[in-house]
C-alpha cells in the first residue's frame, strides 16, 4: 500500500518510492526517504500528512504520500 | 588560512558564522536560509596566532554530489578551493542524517572538525551522544555547540586551528562506485547511510523516539489546521502591521521626524545668509528630501524586528504547509509565502529567497510576483497619499496589502496560461523544524543591520537622486536659473511620459510624471521627488507624513491639484509597478533567462498602469458619473496590454494543442 493509506503513529518500511523526477529522488534518498528505511506517519490531514524519516519530521503532501510504498 | 563551514540546511551554520566574525547574515529556523557562499574574518578572541583566519559560509549541503544549485556551491567550493579546515556543522538531533555528510567530507583529506551543533534542544530531550567515542570512530575532533549561546565556539575553533595542515583519515570510503551508474550510486550511498547507523547506535542513546508524539505535534496540528492555520496566519500577519505601522512605529517615528526637524531648521538658520538656491538645494532638497525617507526608519525597523522574530521560531515552514493548498490552485508553491513574507521588508531578500522552491516554474512564478507585496521603501509613498489625501485614514495601508496579494494570486494565474501550465504532479515537502523562544537578540541585530541598510541606501542612492532632482529642476538646460518651473530641465525630460499618466491621474503633470520615474531608482524617491519639485509642498510635509500639520494635508492635495480617485489610482500604479532597479537585478539572477525578465518587467508595468487606470476611470465614473480625461488613450494602452496578453496564451494553447497531437501521433 501507499504511505497515503498508513495508519497514523505505526512503524512501516519503505519498499520503494515511486517517483520520476530523478531530482527529487535523489533529495529524498539523502534525507533517508528509500526503501529499506523506517517511515512513521505522525499526523494527518486532509491534503498532506507530517511523517518522521530518520531523526526529523517533514510535511508532505498527498501526492507524495502516495508516491512512497510501504 | 580559511576555516570552510559545511553542513546540512538548518543546521547552524550562518549562526556560528555570524558568532565567530561578528557579521549580521540573514538567519532563520527553516532550511535553506543561505544560498550563496560568503565570507569574512575570524574575530580574535576565537583563535591565538597572528595568521589571519577567515570563515566561509556555505549553503547547506545534504551530501556532496549536489542535486540543487545550492548545494553545488558547497561542493564546488570544498572540492575546487580546498579550504584548510572544515568544520563540519552538524544537527546533533539528527545525527543519523548529518553524519552521511560527514563521512564524505572525511574522504576529501581535507582536515574536519565536527560541531554537535543544537545540543541544549538534544539534552531537553534527553539524549545523549558519547563525544569520545563518536571523535574516535570518525577519526576527527568532535565539538559540542550550541551557537544561538556562543556556547563551544571557542573550543570548536581551537580543535580546527591545531589541525592546519595535517591529513585526514576517512573512517569510510567508497571505493570503484562507477559515478554515470544510477544504481551502483545509490548501492553505495546506501552502505553509506549503513555505516552512518552503526556509528550512531554506537554513541548515541535515546529515551525518547523521533517518532513519538511530542509537544510540537500539538502546536503544529493547530497552526497547520487546514482552516484554523489561516485564519492564525491572518492574524500573525495582521499583528505584525498593526504593531509596526499602527502603534510602536508610528509613536517612534514622531519623536524621531522631531529630530529631523530641529535639525533642518538649524542647518536653514546657519544658512540663513547664503542664496536662495544653496539654501534650497541643502535644505530643501537634501535634509527635506533625506529626511522624508529617513523619518520612516522606525516604521520598517519595529516591522524588521518582528520579521525576524518570526522567522527564528520555526513558524515560516508552518505557515508555507497551510498555504500549500491555496498556493498550489495557482501554480506556486507553498514555500512562496517566505519571499511574500520577506518581500514585506524588501524585494530583493525575498526575490532570492525564491531558490529554496525546487520547481523551476513554482520558483520563477515566485520571483515575478514577490514585488507586488509592498516593502518597506514603499511605506513612505503609502503613508504620504493616505495622510495628504485620505487624512490618514486606517483602510489606505492594508488596501494596499490586500492588493498586493489579490495581484500576487491574479499575477500567477496569468503567468500559467502564458506559460502553458499543465497541471502536473508538484510535490511538496518541507522540514518541520523543532520550534523554538525566538532570540530577541538576533531580532534586534537583525533590525539593527536591515535598518542601518535603509539609512545607507537613504544618504547615498536616495541623496544623490534627490539632489539631481533638485538641480534638474532649478536649472533649463542652457544652465539658467529656472524662472518658470516648466522650463527646467526635469520638467522638460519628465514632459513626455506625462501625457503617459494623464489617464491614470487626470491632469498633465510632470511633476507626477518625475516622481513616477525615479520611483524606478528606488521608490522611496517618489517621496523625496513629489517634496522637492511642487513649490510650496516641501513647506507642508515637513520632511513626512506624521509631521503634517493640523489640516495640513488638504493643503498638500490642493497643490498637486489632482483627486482623491487619482491620488488613489496615482498610489497603485507606483506600488505595482517594479519596486527598483536593484530588485531587477535580484529577478535577473534568479529568473536566469531574458524571456522570463522581460516578461516580468513587462507584467508588472502593465499591471500597474492597468490597476491605476481602472481605479481613476472606474473611481471617477462612480463620483462624478463620467469618465475621467485620458479615457480613450488609457484604454488603448490597456487593451495593447491585455492583446499581448492574449495573443500569448493563445500561441501557448496552439503550441501545446500540436505538442499533444504530436504525442499521442507518436503512441
Amino acid at each position: 500500500m501507499t504511505l497515503a493509506e498508513a495508519e497514523v503513529c505505526k512503524d512501516y518500511i519503505i519498499k520503494d518510492v515511486h517517483i520520476e523526477d530523478e531530482d527529487l529522488s535523489a533529495f529524498l534518498f539523502r534525507l533517508g526517504c528509500y526503501a529499506g528505511e523506517n517511515i512513521t506517519v505522525i499526523s494527518r490531514k486532509n491534503k498532506n500528512c507530517v511523517v518522521a524519516i530518520k531523526d526529523a519530521r517533514y510535511n508532505i503532501d498527498n501526492h507524495l504520500a502516495e508516491a512512497i510504498i510501504v | 588560512m580559511r576555516i570552510a563551514m559545511a553542513g546540512n540546511p538548518n543546521s547552524g551554520k550562518t549562526t556560528v558564522y555570524n558568532a565567530v566574525t561578528g557579521r549580521m547574515e540573514r538567519v532563520g529556523n527553516w532550511a535553506g536560509v543561505t544560498i550563496e557562499k560568503k565570507e569574512f574574518p575570524i574575530k580574535k578572541e576565537y583563535y591565538s596566532g597572528r595568521e589571519e583566519l577567515i570563515a566561509v559560509d556555505l549553503p547547506g549541503a545534504y551530501s556532496m554530489s549536489p542535486y540543487t544549485s545550492e548545494e553545488s556551491i558547497t561542493s564546488k567550493y570544498i572540492k575546487d578551493e580546498k579550504p584548510d579546515v572544515i568544520i563540519n556543522i552538524t544537527d546533533a538531533t539528527n545525527l543519523r542524517r548529518s553524519l552521511f555528510l560527514t563521512t564524505q567530507l572525511l574522504e576529501l583529506g581535507i582536515p574536519v572538525v565536527v560541531a554537535l551543533n543544537k545540543s541544549d534542544i538534544n539534552e531537553s530531550k534527553k539524549n545523549k551522544i558519547d563525544i569520545e567515542k563518536l571523535s574516535v570512530l570518525l577519526g576527527c575532533p568532535v565539538v559540542k555547540t550550541v551557537a544561538t549561546e556562543n556556547k563551544g565556539l571557542k573550543e570548536m575553533m581551537e580543535a580546527a586551528v591545531s589541525l592546519f595542515g595535517k591529513e585526514q583519515k576517512a573512517p569510510y570510503s567508497e571505493k570503484g562506485v562507477n559515478l554515470s551508474d544510477k544504481k551502483s550510486v545509490e548501492e553505495a550511498d546506501r552502505k553509506r547511510f549503513e555505516f552512518v547507523d552503526s556509528i550512531v547506535s554506537k554513541v548515541e542513546t535515546r529515551t525518547v523516539l523521533t517518532k513519538e508524539i511530542n509537544k510540537g505535534d500539538y502546536i503544529d496540528a493547530v497552526l497547520t489546521n487546514p482552516v484554523g492555520g489561516l485564519v492564525i496566519f491572518a492574524g500573525v500577519m495582521f499583528l505584525v502591521f498593526w504593531i509596526s505601522q499602527a502603534k510602536v512605529g508610528p509613536f517612534l517615528a514622531d519623536t524621531l521626524v522631531g529630530w529631523i526637524e530641529t535639525f533642518q531648521e538649524y542647518i536653514g538658520s546657519l544658512m540663513a545668509g547664503s542664496s536662495p538656491f544653496l539654501y534650497a538645494l541643502v535644505v530643501d532638497g537634501i535634509i527635506g528630501g533625506v529626511g522624508a525617507v529617513i523619518g520612516f526608519l522606525p516604521l520598517i525597523m519595529v516591522m524588521f524586528f518582528l520579521i525576524a522574530l518570526l522567522e527564528d521560531c520555526g513558524y515560516m515552514s508552518r505557515a508555507a504547509v497551510v498555504l500549500d493548498p491555496i498556493f498550489k490552485k495557482v501554480g506556486l508553491s507553498g514555500k512562496s509565502v517566505i519571499p511574500f513574507v520577506i518581500g514585506t521588508g524588501c524585494s530583493i531578500p525575498a526575490i532570492m529567497a525564491c531558490r529554496t522552491i525546487r520547481n523551476e516554474r513554482e520558483r520563477r512564478s515566485t520571483a515575478v510576483l514577490a514585488s507586488f507585496m509592498p516593502c518597506g521603501a514603499k511605506l513612505p509613498v503609502i503613508a504620504l497619499f493616505a495622510g495628504a489625501f485620505f487624512s490618514d485614514e486606517t483602510w489606505v495601508g492594508p488596501l494596499m496589502y490586500f492588493v498586493g496579494i489579490a495581484l500576487i494570486f491574479f499575477g500567477a494565474l496569468l503567468i500559467n496560461a502564458v506559460t502553458g501550465y499543465k497541471n502536473r504532479k508538484s510535490f511538496f515537502i518541507i522540514e518541520l523544524p523543532e520550534y523554538k523562544v525566538p532570540s530577541l537578540k538576533v531580532a534586534f541585530l537583525s533590525m539593527l543591520n536591515r535598518g542601518w541598510a535603509y539609512i545607507v541606501k537613504a544618504a547615498t542612492i536616495i541623496l544623490v537622486c534627490n539632489t539631481a532632482v533638485q538641480l534638474m529642476q532649478s536649472f533649463t538646460w542652457s544652465f539658467d536659473v529656472v524662472e518658470v518651473a516648466g522650463d527646467s530641465i526635469l520638467a522638460s525630460i519628465a514632459h513626455p511620459f506625462a501625457y503617459l499618466l494623464i489617464p491614470i491621474v487626470g491632469v498633465l503633470s510632470w511633476q507626477l510624471a518625475a516622481a513616477a520615474i525615479t520611483g524606478l531608482i528606488a521608490k522611496e524617491n517618489v517621496v523625496g521627488t513629489l517634496a522637492v519639485t511642487f513649490v510650496g509642498l516641501q513647506n507642508l510635509i515637513d520632511t513626512e507624513e506624521f509631521a503634517l500639520m493640523e489640516g495640513a494635508g488638504e493643503d498638500v492635495a490642493a497643490v498637486f491639484a489632482i483627486t482623491k480617485i487619482a491620488a488613489l489610482a496615482y498610489l497603485m500604479f507606483n506600488l505595482y509597478t517594479p519596486p527598483c532597479f536593484a530588485a531587477i537585478g535580484a529577478m535577473n539572477s534568479e529568473l536566469r533567462s531574458k524571456k522570463w525578465l522581460w516578461g516580468a518587467i513587462g507584467l508588472q508595468m502593465g499591471t500597474g498602469y492597468t490597476i491605476g487606470y481602472l481605479v481613476y476611470q472606474i473611481g471617477t465614473l462612480v463620483t462624478t458619473g463620467s469618465f475621467g480625461p485620458g479615457f480613450v488613450g488609457g484604454l488603448i494602452a490597456v487593451l495593447v496590454f491585455a492583446g499581448v496578453i492574449i495573443y500569448l496564451i493563445n500561441n501557448t494553447k496552439k503550441k501545446m494543442a500540436s505538442e499533444y497531437t504530436l504525442n499521442t501521433g507518436t503512441l
